[in-house]
Order: C-alpha cells, then sequence, then structure tokens
C-alpha cells in the first residue's frame, strides 16, 4: 500500500548526470541574482551537493529540474549572507535623512510625487526583447538595494528573513527597495526607450 | 478603513497576493482614495506585477544567460559521482 505513494511520479535523474542536464540552466539562474561567476558557480555546486544529501526526500511530485531551483533558492540566500558579511550594509546620508523625516515616520511613503513613467511598460508586457532589457536594467542596479531587491521581490523572502539576512531593520529595508524600484525605473527608461527593439 | 502607515506597512512587509480579500479591498480602496498614498503605492504595485511578469517568463530568458565554465563542469561531474558513490556505498 505504501509502495506505491513511495513510487516517484517523475523519474530521477542520476547525480551523474545533473551537470550536464541542469548545470547551465541553475548557473543562469544563479547568475541572474548574484552577478557573480564565481559565487554562481559556487552556488551550484551547493545546491547539487545539497540535493544529493536530500535526494532520499525527493517526492517525485514535480521535475528533479525544479526541485533543485528549489534548492537553490537557499544557496543564493546564503551566498547574499556571505556577500553582505564581507561588505556590511550601512544606511547612506541621503537615506538616513530620509528614515529620520517627520513624514516618513507618519506614513512609511517614502515618496508622495514618484516621476510618471515616460512610456507605459505594460504595452511591452508581451514583447520578448523588452524583459532581456529589464534583465539588463536588474544587474545595474545598485548593492545593497539590488540585494534586497533580489531577495525580497525575486526570491521571495519575507521581510522577516530579508532583514536577518542583510543585517538591517524593517524601515531600511524598505528604503533600499524604494531606492532599487527607483533605479530600475530609470534604467528601464533609458534603455528601453533607446533600443531599437520597442 | 486604514492607514496610510497600514498601507504602507500592508505594502512593504506583508506579501501583497496572500493579504485576505477583505484587507486587499480596503487596502486597494485606500490607494485609489487617498493623495499620499496613491501615487507612491502605484508605483509599488507596477513593479511587483512587473516582477510577477518577468519571473513567468524567466525559464525563457534563462536559455540566453551565462553558461557554466566547461572546466567547472567537469570538476562538478567527478565531485558529484564522488559524493554519490560515497553516499551509496
Amino acid at each position: 500500500m505504501s509502495k506505491s505513494k513511495q513510487e516517484p511520479k517523475v523519474p530521477i535523474t542520476p547525480p551523474e548526470q545533473w551537470v550536464q542536464q541542469y548545470g547551465d540552466y541553475l548557473y543562469g539562474f544563479a547568475m541572474s541574482r548574484l552577478r557573480n561567476p564565481e559565487a554562481a558557480s559556487d552556488c551550484v555546486q551547493d545546491t547539487f551537493l545539497a540535493g544529493i544529501k536530500a535526494l532520499e526526500r525527493f517526492d517525485g511530485s514535480r521535475d528533479i529540474k525544479f526541485w533543485l531551483r528549489g534548492i537553490m533558492r537557499n544557496k543564493i540566500v546564503d551566498q547574499i549572507r556571505k556577500s553582505v558579511k564581507e561588505n556590511q550594509v550601512d544606511i547612506e546620508k541621503e537615506d538616513e535623512a530620509l528614515l529620520e523625516s517627520f513624514w516618513f515616520k507618519y506614513s512609511g511613503i517614502a515618496t508622495t510625487n514618484p516621476d510618471p513613467w515616460e512610456f507605459n511598460p505594460r504595452k511591452f508586457y508581451d514583447n520578448g526583447e523588452f524583459w532581456k532589457v529589464f534583465e539588463h536594467c536588474i544587474d545595474q542596479v545598485k548593492n545593497p538595494a539590488r540585494q534586497a531587491f533580489v531577495l525580497r521581490v525575486l526570491e521571495d523572502q519575507t521581510t522577516e528573513e530579508v532583514c536577518k539576512v542583510m543585517d538591517i531593520n524593517p524601515n531600511y529595508l524598505w528604503v533600499l527597495l524604494h531606492r532599487a524600484r527607483g533605479q530600475l525605473k530609470t534604467l528601464l527608461e533609458q534603455n528601453w526607450l533607446n533600443s531599437d527593439d520597442k | 478603513m486604514l492607514t496610510c502607515k497600514q498601507v504602507s506597512n500592508a505594502l512593504s512587509k506583508e506579501d501583497y497576493e496572500k493579504l485576505p480579500p477583505l484587507r486587499r479591498f480596503f487596502l486597494k480602496l485606500h490607494v485609489k482614495l487617498c493623495v499620499f498614498c496613491g501615487k507612491f503605492n502605484r508605483q509599488v504595485m507596477e513593479t511587483q506585477d512587473m516582477c510577477r511578469c518577468y519571473r513567468e517568463r524567466e525559464e525563457e530568458l534563462n536559455e540566453e544567460r551565462p553558461k557554466l565554465d566547461e572546466d567547472k563542469k567537469e570538476e562538478l561531474r567527478k565531485l558529484l559521482i564522488a559524493q554519490s558513490q560515497d553516499k551509496t556505498g
């Protein structure tokens, strides 16, 4: 009875073939989040090793590729934690003024008057080229705002978790995300409006 | 009705998609009515929306992302063989 329960629904690729089959896939994701080739390949290695250890617990409910991608989420967080430890996040002067302002303390709103978009990004959601430019723009957002953005928005970590990893308080995380959004918007306007693919 | 602070807290600290429907309704209502929150929170929601679309397309984008170095692949392959033999043996 329990035998059929344990039978995996999808075939398990043996670890010897993982590099061949999922190496590039995982590395691509790691690079998009970490931007650093060395950290990204460490991340892939850690993911594979953790995968071998946890293979008994693989339930076969989805492709092993996505299962490994799930494991890699934690490894990406670990790599960012490591990089933050080496390069501590200090609150910049400009951000400090914002955090201390009466308005921010009262409302939690970083700015009531963000500049309107120079173009409507929604129009291009179906355009593959737009997303390539979008990715290129995320790459250029400056740390630590980028790291906060990757953890919170792209890797779906909770606020508490991101604050712990980056050793910052929730208010500052909010300011960093605000900075990331602002930079991303400016970069998109520069890069997309000047591209020939639109 | 929610206060500005509650709205920005909800947008910054909680997962907007996972909020209970009633809370989400009041959140949207506030953002629509409030002069202060309106513009800012619309921007936040826009970015969230954009990132959701981006993530849906990532599998496709991943094919053009950088590839793992061949030497590193070989090194990893050997490591994985050794590790999985260790485990079974």
